[in-house]
């Protein structure tokens, strides 16, 4: 059934609206983080700059050593800017610790949840969805204190433990319908031939779990990396910064100006972007069986 | 093998839950913390919070931005996931490819990226306007106390709008396409199939989606610390925001903050028992 012409033209110009929504901010960010301060204040009613640069993208990486002609006439640059080296490095490090916690404690629960018909296992499940309801802001003045405690504030341990434990439900909710379709039969097949229970699950189950498992794993590297409220809570010290943490310390700070502000948030969503766009499937597959927080 | 998932979760979940209502009943400040003991003060902190303004206009600020959040994205993905639905234009594969990008976007980044949006003298969206020559003088997109608070809906809706549309656009790859067909022979329009087949079909994604967005809008923070900070004035002070600033900033009242986070985590608690009575059966 083709449409006739003018609902034809109707959709295309709805889809070239809802294009250009999604589309804006990220046109934002990227002429943003292209142009100098001087261009962004000299012409404030232009789209486009008279002249693009990547001097943003150099103070950044050179940890503010290398100023590039935009900034050299700026005598003082916040610490934090020149500390956004270790800030990618401390993100990473805390996105892929978290993200391989994270699989393999989920997929161990979600595999007895799945092959186990116990009670205390279904309750295992209502817990989990009701975990991630809990609002984080909650657990946060509470981990707070206990953190304090444990001596755990401004380490980048405290916050792997933290945001393993805030992400491990939607895993549980993602991984345990996905391992039931997997016939039994199969892990039977492997346990007569002599295989425990464990070497079942690892050689059988989990090879044939892999669409899940990337599912689960690139959406909480996203959102871990994404995070900000734990690492803010948790660490103080700009040498246990995140990406995000160095984004909101920067807020209202005025020796920071936009082009630069835009340069880190370039660089803080070049990742999970990326993933997304290389995983895109995965992630839709995820979202949709697991109704992950946003 | 449940042993590392249920220690994690009793250590970052759990115990947390049961020890934020401990310090809600406790006097827990600067110097309680340095000193380590914490006085039992009862429901001392609740009252506080309930008779403190600020925290009433949060309450309520929460509601209008909760509502607003909520009733857009449940219209737009509707829309989008029917747009993207007609694949026979090329632009809706173009969006279908778009739809999950904001996903991905760290929301303090997004808070940021809007902020520069929004901003009076340098902002990205006065350029464009100006660029089209739809406006003579700036707009203050955030200046104004009665309107700021949907000003940082949008934001956040953009953020959180891929999950909505996927949502509903699985429900629709589930469809039956014969129904449509039934329909069409029956001699009903297009809108007719829409408010007699595909709305009554996608009531239940709906209602997935309704009590999802609502509790995970409830606690919005992100936006509200890059683009407003809380104001104009007050007239962006959210109930996460609320929590945060008692709790982190001076004068550190890690008691008051644990009750107000307490009556938000009720509030989300509530919504959490209605999603699970209404949806999470189907899983069995």
């Amino acid at each position: 059934m083709r449409p006739r012409p003018l609902a034809r033209l109707a959709l295309h110009i709805a889809n070239l609206l809802a294009i250009a929504f999604f589309l804006l901010p990220l046109l934002a960010v990227t002429i943003g983080a292209l142009q100098s301060e001087k261009s962004l204040q000299a012409e404030t009613r232009s789209l486009l700059p008279p002249e693009w640069t990547l001097d943003n993208f150099r103070v950044i990486l050179s940890g503010g050593a290398q100023k590039g002609a935009i900034f050299e006439q700026a005598t003082y640059l916040p610490d934090n800017v020149k500390k956004i080296y270790f800030a990618v490095g401390n993100s990473a490090v805390i996105a892929v610790s978290v993200t391989l916690l994270t699989l393999v404690f989920a997929s161990l629960s979600a595999y007895t949840i799945a092959r186990l018909r116990l009670r205390w296992v279904a309750w295992l499940v209502n817990v989990n969805v009701f975990a991630r309801f809990v609002p984080i802001i909650v657990l946060m003045i509470p981990l707070y204190v206990t953190f304090r405690g444990f001596g755990l504030l401004n380490s980048i341990w405290g916050v792997i433990i933290a945001e393993t434990g805030f992400l491990l439900p939607y895993g549980i909710l993602i991984l345990a319908p996905y391992f039931a379709t997997i016939p039994r039969e199969l892990d039977e097949a492997a346990r007569i031939d002599g295989c425990t229970r464990f070497a079942a699950f690892l050689r059988v189950t989990l090879p044939l779990s892999t669409p899940a498992l990337a599912s689960y794993g690139a959406i909480v590297f996203i959102i871990s990396w994404n995070d900000l409220l734990i690492p803010l809570i948790l660490n103080n010290r700009a040498e246990f910064m995140t990406l995000p943490v160095v984004i909101a310390s920067l807020v209202g700070d005025v020796h920071v100006f936009f082009n630069l502000m835009m340069a880190i948030c370039l660089v803080a969503l070049a990742p999970s972007v990326i993933l997304v766009l290389l995983l895109r499937k995965f992630v839709v597959q995820g979202l949709a069986v697991g109704g992950v927080k946003a | 093998m449940n042993v590392p998932t249920l220690a994690t979760l009793a250590l970052v979940l759990a115990y947390p839950i049961f020890y934020a209502a401990y310090l809600s009943f406790h006097k827990v400040a600067l110097a309680e913390l340095r000193r380590g003991v914490f006085p039992f003060v009862g429901f001392d902190n609740y009252t506080r919070i309930l008779t403190d303004p600020l925290f009433l206009l949060a309450l309520k600020n929460t509601l209008v931005f909760t509502i607003f959040c909520v009733t857009v994205e449940i219209v737009l993905a509707v829309a989008i996931a029917l747009l993207v639905d007609q694949t026979h234009v090329w632009t809706g594969r173009v969006t279908k490819f778009l739809i999950l990008l904001p996903y991905a976007v760290p929301p303090i980044a997004n808070g940021l990226i809007w902020a520069f949006l929004y901003s009076f003298d340098f902002g990205f969206l006065n350029r464009i306007l100006f660029t089209l020559g739809l406006i003579h003088e700036p707009i203050n997109w955030v200046g104004y106390p009665s309107t700021a608070i949907f000003m940082l809906a949008v934001p956040y809706i953009w953020r959180t709008l891929p999950f909505a549309i996927l949502l509903v656009h699985a429900a629709l790859q589930g469809i039956n396409p014969e129904l449509f067909e039934a329909a069409a022979i029956d001699g009903a329009g297009a809108l007719h199939r829409f408010r007699h087949v595909t709305l009554p079909l996608l009531r239940p994604v709906i209602v997935v989606i309704l009590v999802l967005r609502t509790s995970f809008a409830f606690t919005v923070f992100e936006e509200v610390l890059a683009i407003t900070q809380g104001g104009p004035g007050d007239a962006t002070w959210v109930a996460a925001w609320y929590s945060y600033k008692r709790s982190f900033a001076p004068p550190f009242d890690i008691g008051v903050g644990s009750a107000s986070a307490y009556v938000l985590a009720l509030i989300v608690g509530a919504l959490a028992i209605a999603y699970v009575r209404a949806v999470y059966r189907r899983i069995d």
